[in-house]
C-alpha cells in the first residue's frame, strides 16, 4: 500500500472504509458516540468529528491526531451508534494507516505494539516482565513504575520467567504467510 | 462438564490469582478445564491496532486447536478477541479464506466460546452454586464491575445486556453477597494504557472507584485481569492524584465465590491483592 498515491481526498475516504469495514457515510452526526466516550473530554478530535473528517478526507490531521492513541477501544461508540458506524473500527484503521505512513505521533503506543507483536511471533505467549522491560528500554521510561516492581514480585504478580508456547518455527511461518496473503489482496 | 480452557497470558502472570481461584472454584463445582494444547496469545489490543488479518488469525489458530469443543475463557480481552474472530470469519467469506490460507486449515467460526460467568450462570446454574456455598458472604456489600469487552459490542459477544449486565450479580447473590446498584458496571478502566499512558487509567479508575464508594460498596468484584489490575494495583496512585481515599479491595469474582465455598485464602491467591481485604473479611466474619 503506497500512501503517496492517496493524496486526493476521496481516495483517503475509500481507503479508511476499506481498512475499517465501517459504514462511514451512514453517520448522522448525532454525537451519541462522543457523549459516551470515556476519553472525549481530553481528545483533540472527538469521535463524531473523526467520522466527518474521514468523509472530508482530512488525512494529515487524522493520522497525526493524539486521539488515535487515547481511544481505549472500549466499543461504547460502536454499541450505542443508531446507524451502526463503529468509530472504534475506524480508529483501528487510522492507527494502521498512521503507522504505515510514519505519521508524527508522540505516543508510546506504536512502540509498545511493535514489541508486543514481535514477542507473540517469537514466544507465542506474553511474558509481562519481559514486555515491560523491552518497552521501558525502547522508550527510555526507565524509572516510571519502578517503585512497583518489588511489590509486584512480592505479590507474585510478576514471574520473571514464563514458558513460551511450543512451535516457534511454524508460528513464524504463519506470520510470514499473513504478510503474503495481505500483500496479495491489496 | 468439560470445556477447552483458554487461560491467556495474564493468567500466567499478573492475574495468576484469577487462574488459581478459577481452578479451585471449578473443581468445587465439578467442572473440568483442560487447557487448549499449545495455546498462544490472542493478539490482544496490539494485534487489532497493528494488523487486521493477524488479529483474526491468532485467535482462530487457538479455536482450531480446540477441535470443536466449547471454549472457556476467563479474561475479558481474550474473550473479546476470540469472539470477534468468530464473528468476522462467520460473516465475511473473504476473511474466512484468508484465515484458512494463513492458519493452514479452514475454520467456520462456529466454535462456541463462553466466559466463566456464562458457564456458571447458565450451564452450572444458581441452584448448584447455592448448594456449594458453605459460608455465605452475608453482609458483604459488593458492586459488580464488568468493564468493556464482555458485553460490547453486543452483536459480537452476545454476553448479556450491554448497558446493565447481571450475570455476575446473580452468581454472587447465590453466594450470599449483597449486590448494590451502581451506574459504572460497564465503564472503561483504561485497559492496556496501564503501561503506555497511565494518566488515562488514573482518570478513568478515579471515576469508577469514587462511584463505587458513593454507592456504599465494601469492595469491587471483577471478571478481567486488566480491570482488576488497574483498579487494585494503581488504586494508591489514583488516590494520591485525586486527593481522596477509597481503600476498596478489588476481587476477582472467583475469589469471592471461593470464599463462600470455604476454599482457603491460599488456594484463592488472596495474598496477591494489593489493597488488602483482610480487615474487611474479618469485620464481616468471612475468614477461612
Amino acid at each position: 500500500m503506497n500512501l503517496a498515491s492517496t493524496e486526493i481526498s476521496g481516495d483517503f475516504t475509500s481507503l479508511v472504509e476499506h481498512e475499517s469495514h465501517a459504514n462511514l457515510m451512514a453517520c448522522l452526526q448525532c454525537q451519541k458516540c462522543t457523549s459516551g466516550c470515556p476519553v472525549a473530554a481530553m481528545a483533540d478530535v472527538k469521535p463524531h468529528e473523526i467520522v466527518r473528517m474521514v468523509q472530508f478526507g482530512q488525512r494529515n490531521e487524522l493520522l497525526a491526531s493524539k486521539m488515535l492513541w487515547q481511544c481505549t477501544s472500549c466499543q461504547t461508540c460502536a454499541t450505542r451508534c443508531p446507524q451502526k458506524v463503529s468509530v472504534a473500527a475506524i480508529n483501528d484503521g487510522l492507527r494502521r494507516l498512521s503507522v504505515q505512513a510514519k505519521s508524527p505521533s508522540k505516543s508510546a503506543v506504536p512502540a509498545f505494539n511493535s514489541i508486543f507483536m514481535n514477542a507473540v511471533r517469537k514466544r507465542g505467549r506474553m511474558n509481562e516482565a519481559g514486555l515491560m522491560a523491552s518497552f521501558k528500554l525502547r522508550t527510555m521510561r526507565l524509572f516510571e513504575d519502578m517503585g512497583k516492581l518489588p511489590m509486584m514480585l512480592w505479590k507474585g504478580k510478576m514471574p520473571l520467567w514464563q514458558a513460551a508456547a511450543p512451535g516457534r518455527e511454524e508460528r513464524e511461518k504463519m506470520f510470514d504467510r499473513a504478510t503474503e496473503v495481505k500483500g496479495g489482496k491489496q | 462438564m468439560t470445556y477447552a480452557f483458554f487461560p491467556g497470558c495474564s493468567m500466567e502472570g499478573t492475574a495468576h490469582d484469577y487462574q488459581k481461584s478459577t481452578v479451585a472454584v471449578s473443581k468445587a463445582l465439578g467442572l473440568a478445564l483442560p487447557e487448549i494444547p499449545g495455546w498462544t496469545c490472542c493478539g490482544s489490543t496490539s494485534a487489532h491496532q497493528t494488523d487486521h488479518l493477524l488479529s483474526v488469525v491468532l485467535p482462530a489458530k487457538n479455536l482450531v486447536a480446540a477441535e470443536g469443543k466449547t471454549v472457556a475463557v476467563g479474561c475479558a480481552a481474550c474473550y473479546s478477541r476470540l469472539k470477534t474472530a468468530n464473528y468476522e470469519i462467520a460473516n465475511d467469506a473473504q476473511m474466512r479464506t484468508s484465515v484458512a490460507k494463513v492458519v493452514g486449515k479452514d475454520y467456520d467460526g462456529k466454535t462456541e466460546i463462553l466466559h466463566l460467568l456464562e458457564i456458571l450462570a447458565r450451564d452450572v446454574g444458581m441452584r448448584k452454586i447455592a448448594q456449594a456455598v458453605k459460608k455465605p458472604l452475608k453482609g458483604l456489600k459488593v458492586v459488580t464491575y464488568y468493564g468493556c469487552l464482555l458485553s460490547r459490542p453486543p452483536e459480537v459477544t452476545k454476553f448479556d445486556d450491554p448497558e446493565n449486565p447481571t450475570l455476575m450479580d446473580e452468581v454472587l447473590e447465590a453466594a450470599g453477597a449483597t449486590i448494590l446498584e451502581w451506574p459504572h458496571k460497564t465503564e472503561c478502566c483504561g485497559a492496556g494504557y496501564s503501561i503506555t499512558d497511565v494518566t488515562i487509567v488514573k482518570r478513568l479508575t478515579r471515576e469508577i472507584l469514587a462511584m463505587a464508594k458513593a454507592a456504599g460498596a465494601d469492595c469491587i468484584a471483577t471478571a478481567c485481569p486488566l480491570c482488576q489490575l488497574n483498579l487494585d494495583l494503581r488504586q494508591k496512585d489514583t488516590e494520591k492524584a485525586a486527593g481522596e481515599t477509597f481503600n476498596l479491595p478489588v476481587f476477582y469474582f472467583t475469589q469471592l465465590l471461593g470464599l463462600a465455598f470455604g476454599i482457603s485464602r491460599k488456594d484463592l491467591g488472596l495474598r496477591s491483592l494489593v489493597v488488602s481485604p483482610q480487615k474487611l473479611l474479618a469485620d464481616r466474619g468471612i475468614s477461612v
